[in-house]
């Protein structure tokens, strides 16, 4: 930690994109924002058609925000626990905190309508529906916190906060590149701790507001966890195919070791039981008291068509990337990783949109028999087409960030630690 | 730094000082015994590992490296692989997974659905045990999602034991003696000594050779021997260890007697929890009584007592009039007020009004029309309710005061008897107090005193 002026050797190795990614970012935002202008012309025919392209938008952009704020946390936490084997993958990281204006941007497809009123967003979020509302003795109840107003300041507070910590910590990770002061290593600690806590909240309450409030008659108080945990496994997984494919196109080839890959590994793991547990907390809790307030969110998930990606999700969340994944084997065999991390990703793309799409049918609903609306051919469409209009932007977005600064701090001073470090 | 290498410098000393004092008296050294294992001490770790990967090309398998932390690639030099802990602990987690899940379904769950038969096989096995079924919450007897935190817990704390005892086993531990801390440098391994210690017991083991080879790769060589027998250990420790050994197992022969044995004394109780209390029991002796028992028959059904002759405490009445409101078989008109707990005065009347609204008015109304909370509750609810009679209708204004006093004590119709819970004088407060009620409901304006009339009129 004393000595910064480390005496590692990059001469020979590339550490950064350069040129060439305006290359590769031009086509992916081009096809991205092709993508995105389909989906909503698509959309603007007329009003269901236009409430499905709201509702397969969500599931796309709480999936690539998740990533984003995995990103976050990711940063966040080695700086807060001083971790030494991470500096090698922390700027891959870093680079993607870059998304984070992209996604405040890219939130206005849902919140402009909100604030013109449009009847679709009705669709989408009941609680903008004022009629319902003022006839709604739960929701007239929850109109302080559920209102258009007061939902904007929130989505502009989370992504003033969000933008301010991405952009604080990858502009100090990168000037410490030319410095190579250890102070700045120290200021990042020091901010971290109250970074974490912003971080905890805004995400939860996000979580809520985005997600949550789609039913606006259940409630689920471990709900932000729950997307949480989504949210850094995602990135884990992302972080992993990020580090395979840059050492596949010769960059950081002696920088990244296996041992890296391995903990990229463990912690993905680690979020794949973490996710299986608070899942399981939140569904024992409501099956267990059975209570009606709580208990429709459950039940559309468990008729179909729904409950076909409920089970999907059991098994393909949790059981085989659990005995996949165990192992060591697979963890330090990166093409094996990649596998279980694509995998892993498609799967937390999969809790997304079984968290946004199943809802009741309207109509035929009762307290005591709840039916759950089905899944039309247009809504696939929809969700494919901004799953390829957001990931478009999102990647292009972060290789264009790529093109500056080394991919790896290179005077960050526990970056011989993490060179040298070994898994036992 | 400097300090604390100060430190560790000063403590080095007055331990060296301490250790060194045994040596002039011991004759351990004087004495060596057989060849245990050749002890070489290495500089550095570096050292340590290459000189380990030189033992193990040389073809020796029963060696070990002995340092104060764990050193990197020092696995490999040794030629040890990979430890097959994981897998045992993965099988002990899956033993406890099933487990968890097999006790909550036998104990629980008879009607297995479609693993009755295996329930059934079961059973057959551990004799006809079908389950507890407790209902819980409406759930099924055997319910997945009830049953998963059980099982977590069982995997987890067998994946745990079986860790440590796997560990220890595969370890070889534990391991009260042994004769490498003979040597006293390898004391410093758990400090700054890096050692590798090469068996006498290994096949390919020739002193000669491992000198030469352990020399060679940098070591300082040192021969270690097995302490002849007679220095080994002091036969007195022998003896005490054996008696108490001896001893330990006499508790254990004590609890195994009284498991089988028979006894009249009662248990040693430890825990009272109030068992013990001095009062009597059933079948208790009381020498207090003639026939000796503790437990006294009911009143009336005893010898002592026979039928008819006993009256309980309180329930003597031989004013007839004031605890019944009746002369001989007739109602009476007239309040009992030679009696001393009845007065005739405002304050009796204030005391019936109390009771009356505590008791009566729920169902009769404050006003006695008959309009109480309960009715009109009851009217909400609807169904077959009966309003509670208006106390100040020409039918029981025309009752004798004996009649009112008979219907409280004894209730009519739906209306249930008071006599238990109001006090006999409480009962004639009430009785004069629905009198007063009945004379205000139906008084005129030249009822009142002239100035309440005035008062009124000014309102």
């Amino acid at each position: 930690m004393a000595d910064t002026n480390n005496a590692v050797d990059f001469s020979n190795e590339r550490v950064t994109l350069g040129d060439n990614a305006p290359r590769i970012a031009t086509p992916a935002l081009v096809v991205g924002a092709l993508f995105i202008v389909l989906s909503l012309a698509l959309g603007i025919r007329g009003k269901a058609t236009f409430a499905t392209f709201l509702r397969a938008y969500l599931v796309n952009y709480c999936f690539f925000l998740s990533l984003s704020l995995g990103a976050m946390f990711f940063v966040l936490i080695q700086h807060l626990t001083r971790a030494g084997w991470s500096v090698t993958v922390r700027r891959i990281a870093e680079n993607f905190l870059a998304t984070l204006p992209l996604m405040g941007v890219l939130a206005l497809p849902i919140v402009v309508p909100m604030l013109l009123g449009v009847s679709a967003i009705h669709d989408l979020y009941e609680w903008t529906n004022a009629v319902l509302v003022r006839h709604d003795p739960v929701l007239s109840g929850k109109a302080v916190y559920l209102n258009v107003p007061f939902f904007t300041i929130r989505m502009i507070a989370y992504f003033a906060l969000w933008c301010w910590i991405g952009h604080y910590f990858y502009k100090s990770s990168v000037a410490q590149d030319q410095s190579g002061s250890a102070e700045a290593t120290a200021r990042m600690q020091r901010l971290s701790a109250p970074a974490m806590i912003v971080f905890a909240f805004t995400l939860t309450f996000a979580a809520f507001d985005l997600i949550m409030s789609l039913d606006p008659h259940w409630f689920s108080t471990i709900f932000g966890v729950y997307y949480y945990a989504g949210s850094t496994l995602g990135f884990f997984c992302v972080l992993a195919i990020a580090m395979y494919l840059l050492q596949g196109a010769g960059l950081l080839s002696r920088t990244i070791t296996t041992e890296h890959y391995h903990d990229v590994g463990k912690l993905a793991f680690a979020f794949t039981v973490f996710w299986a547990y608070i899942a399981y907390s939140q569904y024992m809790l409501i099956w267990y008291a059975s209570i009606p307030e709580e208990v429709p969110w459950f039940d559309v998930r468990q008729q179909q068509p729904w409950v076909a990606i409920s089970l999907v999700l059991l098994f393909g969340h949790f059981m085989i990337p659990f005995v996949a994944l165990i192992s060591r084997v697979p963890k330090r065999r990166p093409t094996a990783l990649i596998l279980g991390a694509i995998w892993l990703l498609l799967m937390h793309w999969f809790d997304l949109f079984w968290l946004v799409f199943p809802r009741a049918a309207h109509g035929e609903a009762s307290e005591s028999n709840i039916v759950a609306q089905g899944l039309a051919t247009g809504e696939i469409v929809q969700c494919v087409l901004s799953l390829i209009g957001i990931g478009g932007l999102f990647v292009g977005v972060v290789i264009l960030r790529m093109r500056g600064a080394a991919l790896v701090p290179q005077r960050d001073p526990r970056l011989d630690e993490s060179l040298a470090f070994e898994n036992f | 730094m400097c300090r604390s290498r100060h430190w560790e410098r000063l403590v080095d000393n007055t331990a060296g000082a301490i250790l060194e004092r045994p040596r002039e008296h011991s004759s351990v050294r004087a004495a060596p015994g057989v060849l245990h294992a050749l002890l070489a001490e290495f500089n550095s770790p570096g050292e340590l590992r290459d000189a380990a990967g030189k033992v193990r090309d040389a073809g020796f398998k029963r060696f070990d490296a002995h340092s104060p932390f764990p050193i990197h690639g020092i696995d490999s030099a040794m030629g040890i692989r990979r430890s097959m802990l994981p897998i045992v602990i993965f099988c002990g987690g899956l033993t406890g997974c099933l487990t968890g899940l097999f006790l909550q379904w036998w104990t629980n769950a008879s009607d297995a659905g479609v693993f009755q038969w295996a329930l059934d096989l079961v059973t057959h096995w551990f004799q006809a045990f079908l389950g507890y079924q407790y209902l819980i919450s409406g759930k099924p007897y055997f319910s997945l999602p009830a049953n998963i935190p059980v099982i977590f817990e069982l995997t987890i704390l067998f994946s745990a034991i079986t860790a440590v005892l796997a560990m220890l086993m595969s370890n070889n531990l534990p391991l009260f003696y042994n004769p490498l801390f003979n040597s006293r440098r390898f004391r410093r391994a758990t400090d700054d000594g890096y050692f590798i210690s090469v068996l006498a017991t290994d096949p390919k083991f020739d002193a000669a050779r491992v000198r030469e080879l352990l020399t060679g790769a940098g070591g300082d060589v040192e021969d270690v021997f097995e302490l002849p027998s007679a220095a080994r250990f002091p036969k007195v420790i022998h003896r005490v260890g054996l008696t108490v050994t001896m001893l330990a197992l006499v508790p254990l022969a004590v609890i195994l007697m009284a498991r089988y044995g028979k006894s009249p004394d009662p248990r040693i109780h430890i825990i009272q929890d109030m068992d013990n209390q001095p009062k009597f029991r059933a079948q208790h002796a009381d020498l207090a009584f003639s026939d000796g028992r503790a437990m006294r028959g009911p009143v009336g059904l005893s010898a002592d007592h026979p039928l008819g002759l006993t009256v309980a405490r309180g329930e003597l009445h031989e004013d007839s009039l004031y605890n019944t409101g009746l002369v001989g078989k007739v109602f009476a008109e007239t309040i009992p007020f030679y009696r001393p707990e009845l007065t005739a005065d405002e304050h009796f009347v204030r005391r019936g009004q109390q009771r009356f609204n505590i008791y009566c008015a729920p169902c009769h109304g404050r006003d006695g029309a008959g309009a109480g909370m309960v009715n009109e509750h009851a009217l909400t609810i609807g169904g077959g309710w009966v309003q509670a009679a208006d106390l100040a209708d020409d039918e029981r204004r025309s009752r004798p005061v004996g009649y009112i006093f008979h219907t409280i004590t004894n209730g009519i119709r739906t209306m249930p008897a008071y006599g238990d819970q109001i006090p006999v004088a409480d009962r004639w407060a009430i009785v004069a107090y629905v009198r007063a009620l009945q004379r205000a409901r139906h008084a005129s304006a030249a009822d009142l005193n002239p100035d309440d009339l005035a008062n009124l009129r000014n309102r």
